[in-house]
């Protein structure tokens, strides 16, 4: 077992330590919801009342609500109840459904509903506002404990928040492990967002886009960003300029791009079908997004340990001149992480502005230290020709899951950025520990 | 097989000193709510940034004025930053909060963030910047009344000016919409004030003035340069006021022109009280965190709710700011 395989596993532990840090400090009081959810209260009601009680089911309006007020309304009715009325809305309908039976003089026993709705200030007042519909029970859903950070709807959404960071830190890989740095990939999401949505907007019909339409203009975002790498290749391939200068003068440029086109202001004249590769979710209901995430691990992974190019870039990273004089093509290799760098920057733009229906020069500022952030911690050596592909994957993931984490904890929003440093100091100061160790 | 113990060991104490940290603030944060409720419903916040003071005002006031009324406010900074805001809803929308309350970082960008929230079936409510896509679905927006600040603002400097009129300039933030408001209104005042009065107040320049202190200095540099006569300069914000201000120092015309600022941020309240500014439109961030957690409990009545809700502006002068406990 080599060195960087133990640290991949070191910083897989990490993950699944901090994964159980927050299942600790989110457990608490889940609310069922859903079909379960309607089950459960329906058993609760058919214990607790007679029959002919007469109920009302309020429920707010989404997919998960309607679909517990519809299998509740169902079971209530087989089990022989009355139920008087469903509401699926804001509790302003509500009351007005309780005007409507306070006018028409019916009663009511009981206001069925999930925990959302259930808590309205309206039903809590129910018999000092409405004393004319008699003795009225609000009930909800028996609760039951379990962490919030572990239910099926926050891990998707970890995984949705990560992928934009997770796609450019695959590029990032590339280019660290080949010995270079990127600081340019958060001005190039904007340039990306906004050269895309321009092309939209001016020339392909604004909000009358067709699909290949836009798929030409997201294709044309990403192209830029792919010269605008390539041009920072050879600046530092050609020129001999230090990566770290060409691509912080890049950062600038940029933006500055990006503004000047966007003309300080937000593109938002797009079709609603724009928003597909950032928000829709077509296989089995995965995120595009996510999808198109794990099929860059998976290629860069196998280019990474399987082809000759992944070889090379190993090679040039870890001495670039004995790579040169084994015969490696080093300009050629260095080229190519910088062109993938800036593509998949790119891709990431593109997917920004789709999850948001709109380009803006803002998109991503600060974005390439979180990026740079990802891969060190997932254990890629910022001296070059050491790292995975995989470990950078789950650095993303422990830099999202500590945000997500905090975010639920309600953790302040500074001490958030505190915590986040720390994290990446400590993984830099590991990855020169294990340097000394391998000299 | 010692590596492996070293790697693992230095895992244990990243996360070990991860739970420290985050238990530690977490408890402290949960002491200084006097012992909330973690069962009380809960109001997700996300406001454009807290570094602004105006910001952390409505954030403070917001969560106490929740907790009174049995409700626990989440309030977290976006940092001018849409994806962490969208990230913020998204994990407001896991945790089943009641009510979302924003300051859009991006008053288009948000729109499918929004929707989202409306898809879930959560209310959002918007807080000084609005969001007026037509597709989404705000509950209640509050803000100043920006357009009724200006013509305060242009009464105070006809207040200074007096008798004598002059030249006026202004420095724009043009992006904002609160700001465009804000000139118009003071535009509509000093036009009315023309039409009657015999000395008239000429508005001899609209510069930007980028809402901040860096760039108010310059344009007021530029000003002053173009019209060395100037009287009076109105600043869309305390920031560029006082940039606005160092100008003055510099060309020593402080004397000359009057300054009149907006906001009433607790830098520009000193600078009033110092005789640097003559008078500012204050906003009330503190009532605008109060009123917000109002329009949430009357949305949970299930009350009718106007579309927008305007706080109107009040003038600060020097007397107001030496009566002011606030200021040193």
């Amino acid at each position: 077992m080599n060195l960087s395989t133990l640290f991949r596993y070191g910083t897989f532990v990490a993950l699944v330590l901090l994964c159980i840090l927050f299942s600790v400090l989110t457990y608490g009081r889940q609310f069922p919801d859903g079909a379960s959810g309607a089950t459960a209260l329906a058993r609760q009601i058919t214990n607790q009342f007679e029959p002919d009680a007469r109920i009302l089911i309020a429920v707010p309006n989404n997919d998960t609500s309607i679909q517990f007020a519809e299998s509740l309304t169902q079971n209530l009715t087989t089990a022989g109840f009355d139920v008087v009325a469903n509401v699926k809305g804001e509790a302003a309908d509500a009351r007005k459904e309780l005007l409507r039976l306070r006018e028409a003089g019916e009663q009511l026993d009981v206001v069925a509903g999930n925990h959302t709705s259930a808590n309205w200030l309206l039903f809590k007042d129910i018999r000092s506002d409405f004393p004319e519909l008699g003795e009225v029970i609000v009930i909800e859903p028996a609760s039951y404990n379990w962490p919030g950070f572990l239910t099926a709807a926050n891990l998707r959404n970890i995984t949705i928040q990560v992928s934009v960071l997770g796609i450019l830190a695959v590029g990032m890989t590339f280019v660290i492990i080949a010995g270079g740095i990127d600081l340019s990939v958060g001005s190039l999401i904007a340039l990306a967002a906004v050269v895309s949505t321009y092309l939209i907007r001016e020339y392909l019909g604004a909000r009358e886009a067709g699909v290949s339409q836009m798929f030409l203009a997201g294709a044309v975002g990403i192209l830029a960003c792919g010269i605008v790498g390539a041009f920072s290749g050879s600046m530092i391939i050609y020129c001999g300029v230090p990566p770290f200068i060409v691509t912080l003068s890049i950062m600038l440029t940029a933006r500055g791009i990006a503004k000047i086109i966007a003309n300080n202001d937000t593109i938002f004249e797009l079709p609603d079908q724009f928003t597909w590769l950032g928000r829709g979710a077509d296989l089995g209901g995965i995120p595009n997004t996510v999808v198109l995430m794990l099929l860059l691990y998976v290629v860069g992974h196998i280019l990474m340990s399987k082809t000759l190019i992944g070889r090379y870039i190993y090679a040039v990273g870890d001495n670039k001149q004995a790579a040169w004089l084994s015969g490696v093509p080093v300009k050629s290799v260095l080229m190519f992480t910088y062109v993938c760098s800036g593509m998949l920057a790119g891709l990431g733009g593109v997917i920004m502005a789709s999850d948001y229906q709109s380009g803006s020069s803002k998109y991503g500022e600060t974005f390439e230290l979180y990026v740079i952030a990802a891969v060190v911690i997932g254990g890629t050596s910022l001296s070059g020709g050491r790292g995975s592909i995989i470990g950078t994957l789950v650095g993303a993931l422990i830099i999202q899951v500590i945000r997500n984490g905090m975010n639920l904890t309600g953790v302040d929003s500074n001490v958030q950025d505190v915590i986040l440093g720390s994290v990446i100091l400590i993984a830099v100061l590991l990855d020169k520990f294990k340097e000394r160790r391998n000299v | 097989m010692i590596r492996l113990i070293a790697n693992l060991g230095t895992a244990t104490v990243l996360t070990l000193w991860l739970i420290v940290g985050v238990a530690g603030c977490n408890s402290s944060s949960q002491n200084s709510e006097n012992g909330g409720d973690s069962d009380a419903p809960k109001i997700g916040v996300s406001l454009l940034t807290l570094k602004n003071p105006f910001f952390d005002v409505i954030g403070n006031n917001i969560a106490s004025e929740a907790e009174k009324h049995g409700y626990q406010a989440i309030v977290q900074s976006a940092e001018e930053d849409i994806q962490i805001q969208g990230n913020h809803v998204k994990d407001f929308i896991v945790q089943g909060v009641s009510a979302i309350v924003l300051s859009p970082c991006e008053s288009e960008a948000i729109g499918p963030i929004i929707k989202e929230a409306n898809d879930a079936g959560i209310p959002v409510f918007t807080v000084d910047i609005p969001c007026r896509l037509p597709d989404v679905k705000i509950a209640c927006q509050i803000a100043s009344d920006n357009f009724q600040g200006g013509k305060e603002a242009a009464k105070a400097m006809i207040e200074a000016l007096g008798e004598d009129g002059g030249k006026v300039g202004i420095l724009h933030f043009v992006q904002a919409e609160s700001c465009q408001l804000r000139v118009k209104g003071f535009r509509e005042v000093i036009q009315q004030h023309n039409a009657a009065a015999a000395a008239k107040i000429e508005i001899v320049a609209e510069l930007e003035g980028g809402g901040d202190r860096d760039r108010g200095n310059a344009a007021a540099q530029d000003l002053l340069q173009a019209h060395p006569d100037l009287a009076g300069i109105f600043c869309i914000n305390d920031p560029s006021a006082l940039g606005a201000y160092a100008a003055l120092e510099k060309a020593n015309l402080q004397d000359q022109v009057v300054l009149i600022g907006f906001d009433g941020m607790p830098e520009g309240k000193q600078a009033i009280k110092d005789g640097k500014i003559y008078a500012d439109p204050v906003q009330f961030p503190d009532q605008m965190g109060v009123r917000i957690v109002d329009a949430i409990i009357k949305h949970s009545k299930g009350e009718e709710l106007p579309a927008e809700i305007l706080i109107p502006c009040e003038l600060y002068r020097q007397e107001d700011a030496q009566n002011d406990p606030s200021l040193r």
